[in-house]
């Protein structure tokens, strides 16, 4: 019988055995992991709404992956454009609520001092996400209902 | 009158031992996790984020900001891989 080899041991890189076509405008997947994405999730919604909406619509219309490749482009290459935004205007502030999210089991509630200055940052120099008509952003309400010690 | 201080060893080790156990634990969770607490509560969601962040940074809980994924990502999903076919 045949063995097993393992492809990570290979010392030879991957050959994809079907490829797109060429006709297919090729674009690189976005790299951001999991912290900063959930970061910066309520920037990326309200930066890329539009392109966001219009993914989800044709997806409902048809499943089939064929069918959504140019909205599914547009959303990542949006979502880029944001990170790309937020790397170069507000790094310290997102890197400090990021990693405050890694060490508090991704709890946005866990970490609301760091994302005051972030949305302080943001709000000064790019968008910020509108909150709902007459509630408090919830990183100004006074008593939440989950803290990270009970009060 | 001599206070039999030789008793109270057995206390003074019990707990010794329970925090040393205790933080061989700790230790060794946090060595796991690259010195950050253990993720609890984990659902399909962030299992697939963790998986993500593995093909991404080669570690479950690595981190970066890049908004661009390096060369291998879009083929490395074991979703797609039945068979590998080396060049």
């Amino acid at each position: 019988m045949s063995i097993f080899h393992n492809p990570e041991d290979s010392s030879k890189p991957y050959k994809e055995p079907t490829p797109l076509p060429d006709d297919v405008p090729k674009v690189k997947e976005l790299g951001t992991t999991s912290a900063p994405l959930k970061s910066a999730a309520f920037f990326i919604g309200a930066h890329c709404k539009e392109y966001n909406e219009d993914f989800m619509l044709c997806k409902n219309e048809n499943r089939d992956p064929a069918h959504c490749l140019k909205e599914g482009r547009r959303v990542t290459r949006c979502a880029q454009d944001m990170i790309t935004k937020m790397r170069e205007n507000c790094l310290q502030e997102w890197d400090k609520h990021w990693n405050c999210l890694e060490l508090n089991n991704h709890e946005y509630y866990m970490c609301r001092k760091p994302e005051r200055t972030l949305n302080k940052c943001m709000f000064e120099k790019l968008t910020i996400p509108g909150t709902p008509e007459g509630q408090t952003p919830i990183h100004e309400v006074k008593r939440p209902v989950f803290t990270g010690v009970q009060k | 009158m001599p206070v039999p201080w030789e008793a109270l060893i057995p206390f003074g080790l019990v707990t010794t031992m329970f925090a040393a156990a205790g933080t061989l634990l700790n230790v060794s969770k946090r060595a796991q996790n690259q010195g950050k607490p253990v993720r609890y509560h984990i659902d399909a969601w962030d299992e697939m984020m963790m998986d993500r962040d593995k093909r991404l940074t080669g570690h479950k809980r690595g981190q970066s900001t890049n908004p661009y994924a390096p060369e291998g990502f879009e083929t490395s999903s074991i979703w797609y891989t039945e068979r590998v076919e080396t060049s």
